[in-house]
């Protein structure tokens, strides 16, 4: 007997709801092995007739590029380092002077520290706000308070605060992990205090009463007990610091940069917006994320309070 | 009796504006099974809390041992507690659970295993040490807890309804072990229940807790024969007494009392207990001191009409209006009536409870 979940029509919405959830990821990975002839054409290119890693190349190791320009133009391809990009080499030889690296590097030091600050402050937050009742009811929701503005809003007073005058931590490395750690603090206490929440007060002071101390209850009862939910918000909090744009752009110069920033300064008057590069950038940037994700998936699930309490 | 292990003075615990306990005074002498009893929201658990360190007091002091620990950490307390829901570590196996307290106090590993082993021999629950609590059943997991809790010595143990959501027979069976494994060991257990033949069957102590407050600290006996309020003797004993507003009135030396059409002479012993000013009162009579008599019989008794029949095989509750006034009385066996039925009702006087009416303080 066929499931019923799975009539021709259910199957159909499915395959829309994929295919429309898809089609922007395969795009980015198509584009990324382009020519550049075919970034922007019509009809468009669906795959490339010659796939190419020359995209890879500028933002990782342009100086293989820079040699094949310098060298003879034996290859006769359409990259970079191609003959029929020497019209517009002078502009796209600023580009391959300058890789993603200094971005990669500042976007896995800045949302690696930024997110281990944020949970670790969230989750003290969580549970002083669910297990002791702390701030009353007024705390936790003033805690929200910084996400009811639009970001640009908050941007503002930050660039104000870290400028020369005040804290002067503009263009640094701590600085951006201060700023992304404030503005993520909010997602994490809240979705960790959902976790503590949904644990039973009792386990921990069962443990209590065994004969630990609170911060040991805590340390050795709560927070294995919702670990795979610390795990979903440190994936979480992840994310939104590892795509954060905003904040990368305006706290920043030329010092501190991350994926994002970098990515839009693949650009230029000349060459109008280096799609290619831009998607192979992106290919990158979202590698780390499949992997962790993939790792931790087994770690995303409930019930693991399953028994321990009388229902 | 021997030194109070526990000493509660005049606690009280506001919630916001909701007073959850007031002015509790309670002394546990060492090696009693004192039973905390009241319904559901009276406090108990609240009480043990405050008592554990896991809840402050507004107000009064905690005194364990003669000593202040009314801010003490409840690591610092030495008190073993077995919360309602058991709060057993998910992710441990059940000899891990047992296990806990001694790991804590970092009791060596060959001790430790020797006195698990001998707790789950204890127990009966050997069997299922390697698994973890979401294979075990309500009673495994109640021993579990209760193992966990024994397998130290703590000044006292407290024990918040642990054995509230198990079946029934279950339930008499770990009650009946519980109260040989306190009076084996001569450990101090303060023990919370709702349920009054759980707290007669267990306790020496009885105190009970209605709305926050201490209403009656008494042997369990006592408590049933001799409720300090109405409130007390409404919440022991099943079916429930009978409480009906009566008048009282005195002629020369002879005390009457009359409830609903009815007129009774009170006996005259029953009426010195009485003060003299009282006149509106309310009697408490329990089911098992009104009597079915034949209608020839020589005791003084009362024509009723059967008016509600719950036949419960041991006995029978039946609801009887005698004199304009409904009475609960219980019969033993199955009994045959159908409502309307005629029935002669004989009173026992002597087992009456008078109450004032406005304070539902007794008066006898």
């Amino acid at each position: 007997m066929p499931d019923a979940k799975f009539t021709p029509f259910n199957m159909l919405a499915l395959l829309a709801g994929l295919i429309f959830a898809i089609f922007p990821i395969f795009w980015m990975v198509s584009t990324s092995f382009k020519l550049r002839s075919e970034w922007v054409t019509s009809p468009p290119t669906w795959v490339s007739s010659a796939p190419t890693v020359d995209n890879y190349l500028t933002i990782l190791a342009p100086q293989i590029l820079l040699d094949r320009r310098g060298g003879t133009q034996q290859h006769g391809d359409e990259g970079f380092g191609g003959g029929k990009d020497d019209a517009a080499g002078g502009a796209i030889a600023d580009f391959l002077n300058r890789s993603a690296w200094p971005g990669i590097k500042g976007s896995v030091i800045i949302s690696i520290s930024a997110t281990i600050l944020s949970i670790v402050v969230g989750l003290m937050a969580a549970i002083s706000i669910s297990r002791y009742r702390f701030g009353g009811n007024f705390t936790p929701f003033f805690i929200l308070a910084g996400r009811m503005f639009p970001p640009i809003a908050i941007a503002i007073p930050f660039v104000i605060m870290f400028g020369p005058g005040i804290f002067d931590i503009t263009d640094t490395y701590f600085g951006l992990i201060v700023a992304y750690a404030a503005v993520t603090v909010p997602f994490s206490t809240w979705m960790l205090k959902s976790f503590v929440d949904e644990l039973p007060q009792e386990i921990e002071e069962a443990a209590m009463m065994d004969g630990y101390s609170r911060w040991r209850a805590h340390a050795t009862v709560t927070v294995p007990l919702i670990k795979g939910g610390i795990i979903a918000t440190t994936l979480f909090i992840f994310i939104l610091n590892w795509s954060e744009f905003l904040f990368a752009l305006v706290l920043t110069y030329t010092n501190v940069q991350t994926i994002p920033v970098t990515l839009n300064k693949y650009f230029s008057a000349t060459e109008g917006t280096l799609y290619g590069v831009q998607a192979a950038l992106a290919m990158v940037s979202i590698i780390p994320l499949i992997i962790v994700g993939f790792f931790i998936q087994k770690h995303l699930v409930r019930g693991l309070t399953l028994g321990a309490i009388k229902r | 009796m021997s030194e109070p292990v526990l000493e509660l003075r005049s606690i009280s615990k506001n919630f916001g504006s909701n007073q959850a306990l007031r002015d509790v005074d309670l002394v546990v002498p060492h090696g009693s099974l004192i039973v905390l009893l009241g319904p559901a929201g009276a406090g108990k658990t609240t009480t043990l809390r405050i008592i554990a360190g896991l809840e402050a007091p507004s107000s009064g002091e905690v005194f364990i041992e003669r000593m202040d620990f009314t801010k003490h950490q409840p690591n610092q307390r030495d008190i073993a507690m077995i919360f309602d829901n058991l709060a057993l570590y998910p992710n441990k196996s059940g000899y891990e659970n047992i296990a806990s307290p001694l790991r804590i106090s970092r009791t060596p590993k060959d001790e430790i295993n020797r006195r698990v082993m001998e707790m789950a021999e204890l127990m009966k629950i050997s069997h299922i040490l390697e698994r973890t609590p979401a294979t075990f059943s309500g009673g495994e997991r109640q021993r579990v807890a209760l193992g966990r809790a024994m397998i130290r010595e703590p000044r006292f143990y407290l024990l918040d309804e642990p054995l509230s959501s198990l079946d029934f027979m279950l339930r008499i069976d770990l009650r009946t072990e519980l109260k040989r494994l306190q009076q084996e060991s001569g450990r101090t257990f303060l023990f919370a229940t709702p349920d009054y033949t759980e707290a007669l069957a267990l306790a020496d102590t009885v105190c009970v807790l209605i709305e926050g407050q201490v209403r009656q600290i008494a042997k369990a006996q006592e408590l049933y024969d001799e409720p300090i309020d109405r409130d007390v003797a409404r919440f022991v004993g099943n079916p429930p007494i009978n409480i009906v507003p009566a008048r009282l009135t005195r002629d020369n030396g002879t005390a009457n009392l009359a409830i609903g059409s009815m007129n009774l002479v009170l006996p005259a012993e029953m009426e010195h207990g009485l003060p003299s000013s009282v006149s509106d009162v309310e009697i408490g009579v329990r089911p098992e001191h009104v009597r079915m008599v034949g209608a020839d019989s020589a005791e003084s008794h009362l024509t009723g009409t059967v008016n509600d029949l719950e036949p419960l095989g041991m006995h029978t509750t039946v609801g009887v209006n005698l004199g304009g006034v409904n009475l609960f009385f219980t019969v033993p066996g199955v009994q045959e009536f159908s409502d309307g039925d005629s029935v002669e009702m004989h009173l026992d006087m002597e087992s009456i409870l008078f109450f004032d009416p406005a304070t539902g303080r007794r008066l006898s």
